[in-house]
């Protein structure tokens, strides 16, 4: 045997004892339980209500678990009606059923949506899985009141405003088997773009869509968006590091960062500013994790360093969520049980915690990025 | 026989080799059972033709991989890379090369990960790997070259011993 597949030899049996009964009988009876980043990256936005100027009007703190699971064991959930329903608190994905026979049933996985007042409406218009089994996402603006889905029917992205009533679906037309595994999908704050990334991580070029007009412009696939605001459509290249502040039109400058940064935040309501993690170390990556590097989008200098405190101990930040403010940004946090979400004061690093919510799968929240 | 009973045989048969590539994939036991989690639902949709005319094994193993390298990659939780466990005598030569390679790992690209894991974990070849990935021989082999060269870079400590030869040979 070579070295190399010596040591991997002996790395892979570092790996925990394998018991994986336990996990074949939660998948199924549809009961997955999850850990990764992107079930909580959505999550922070539950906490906070954004009026279309940015600011934050009130914060809530409430668990949905209890919400969701009694949602799921209800039998007559309405269709969303037509009109105006009110904003939306989150959307979720129901999970795969088992039948009669014991058989696993995928198709009847469907979206719902929750409104702010607490009604829970099934979304049997919006695509939740492909035929190739790939999910396909929905995506709420941050004020709540659009919600972007992909229709099978329209074979188009349908953006519906919940309070105005009135539903556009966007002229582009995009075949289902082009949704891949792990498609993104982010919706301006005027519920009048969207960005569809067919496959994120890849190289595969994605789409920013005028849903109104149908004027698309390409989205670089090495670049990932992070939020549509203003006109500008915020696309990060992870890694190298580059973002690159993108009009709706097309065109734009890109800002290099001298460093490795993950876990983008959208730009600040200063208009110049990003909070980002700077992995330098693996063997640190907890309190790098914990420490926010703030970056001018003009120039790519950094600001400051953040060191975040008051987080619980020994718990890396997940991820970053929307800004309450001009000094404070959210960031969630989670364990195996909660996930916690916090507001961080940039000039002190002092937090506040705001919600705590249970680790439901597939949440779809306000202003925020979703797969 | 309930209907399911050949996809939870197939998996406890194999969830040993299923967990080590996923912890080798990702460096951390949650990552890799999140991993697990979510291609083995794709296994068990699937199960009913697979289980007929398929070929669960390089199923599974494409679906793995396809997951694994599209994740997305806001915050990169994996491979941690905390001080490796130390077991028995704490520095021969085995435990050097565990701990560099654990290290090395982590510099790479996901795709180049990958290919180390099913050319030099799992033994498979240049076309099996290519279809695993669902890219190109060609495509296998720059990575491995790309890989490889990395890995002599970051950890000279196994490649400046005796039986480089794998390294040197597959990097050509």
């Amino acid at each position: 045997m070579t070295r190399l597949r010596r040591a991997l030899n002996d790395l892979a049996e570092e790996a925990p004892s394998a018991d994986l009964s336990g996990m074949v009988d939660r998948i199924l009876t549809g009961n997955r339980r999850r850990r990764h980043t992107t079930a909580v990256l959505a999550a922070v936005a539950t906490v906070v209500t954004v009026v279309a100027t940015g600011t934050v009007m009130a914060t809530v703190t409430r668990s949905r678990s209890p919400e969701v699971a009694a949602s799921l064991r209800a039998g007559a959930i309405a269709d969303l009606p037509g009109g105006n329903v009110g904003p939306l608190e989150y959307a979720y994905e129901t999970p795969c059923k088992v039948d009669k026979r014991k058989a696993l049933d995928c198709s009847s996985a469907e979206w719902r949506v929750v409104t702010r007042a607490g009604t829970t409406y099934r979304l049997p218009q919006a695509l939740a899985m492909t035929a190739q089994n790939h999910r396909v996402p929905v995506s709420i603006s941050r004020d709540g009141r659009m919600l972007a889905y992909y229709s099978r029917k329209a074979r188009a992205h349908v953006v519906r405003d919940l309070v105005g009533g009135s539903e556009t679906t966007s002229p582009v037309t995009v075949k289902e088997s082009q949704i891949g595994a792990g498609s993104m999908l982010v919706l301006s704050d005027d519920g009048r773009h969207v960005v569809f990334d067919p496959r994120e991580g890849t190289k595969k070029p994605g789409l920013l869509i005028d849903v109104r007009t149908g004027t698309t412009v390409r989205v670089p696939g090495q670049y990932e968006a992070v939020s549509v605001r203003g006109g500008v459509a915020e696309l990060v290249r992870y890694l190298r590091t580059d973002l690159r502040l993108m009009p709706v039109t097309g065109g734009g400058r890109t800002v290099h960062f001298d460093g490795t940064f993950t876990g983008f935040s959208e730009i600040s309501p200063d208009g110049r500013t990003v909070a980002a993690f700077e992995r330098r170390d693996a063997k640190k990556w907890v309190q790098e994790l914990r420490t926010l590097t703030l970056l001018d989008v003009g120039t790519g200098r950094r600001v400051r360093e953040v060191p975040i405190g008051g987080l619980p101990e020994g718990e890396p930040v997940m991820a970053t969520g929307p800004w309450l403010s001009g000094s404070e940004l959210t960031v969630v946090v989670q364990d195996s049980k909660r996930t916690y979400v916090y507001g961080v004061d940039i000039g002190a690093g002092k937090t506040r915690r705001l919600a705590d919510h249970p680790n439901a799968p597939y949440l779809t929240l306000p202003g925020i990025a979703s797969n | 026989m309930d209907r399911h009973d050949g996809f939870r045989e197939f998996v406890l048969a194999r969830q040993q080799a299923l967990t080590r590539t996923a912890y080798l994939l990702t460096g951390d036991a949650h990552l890799a059972e999140d991993l697990l989690q979510s291609v083995l639902i794709k296994v068990a949709k699937q199960w009913p033709k697979l289980s007929v005319d398929g070929n669960p094994e390089a199923y599974t193993r494409k679906a793995l991989m396809n997951q694994y390298i599209s994740w997305r990659r806001r915050l990169q939780r994996e491979w941690p890379s905390a001080s490796p466990p130390e077991r028995g005598a704490s520095h021969d030569e085995a435990t050097i090369d565990r701990i560099m390679l654990r290290q090395a790992m982590t510099k790479l690209t996901r795709k180049q990960r990958a290919v180390l894991v099913l050319r030099f974990w799992e033994d498979l070849t240049e076309t099996q790997t290519a279809e695993a990935l669902g890219c190109s021989v060609g495509n296998v082999k720059s990575q491995t070259h790309r890989a490889l060269a990395r890995l002599r870079r970051l950890a000279p400590e196994l490649s400046d011993r005796s039986s480089l030869s794998l390294l040197q040979e597959v990097a050509v």
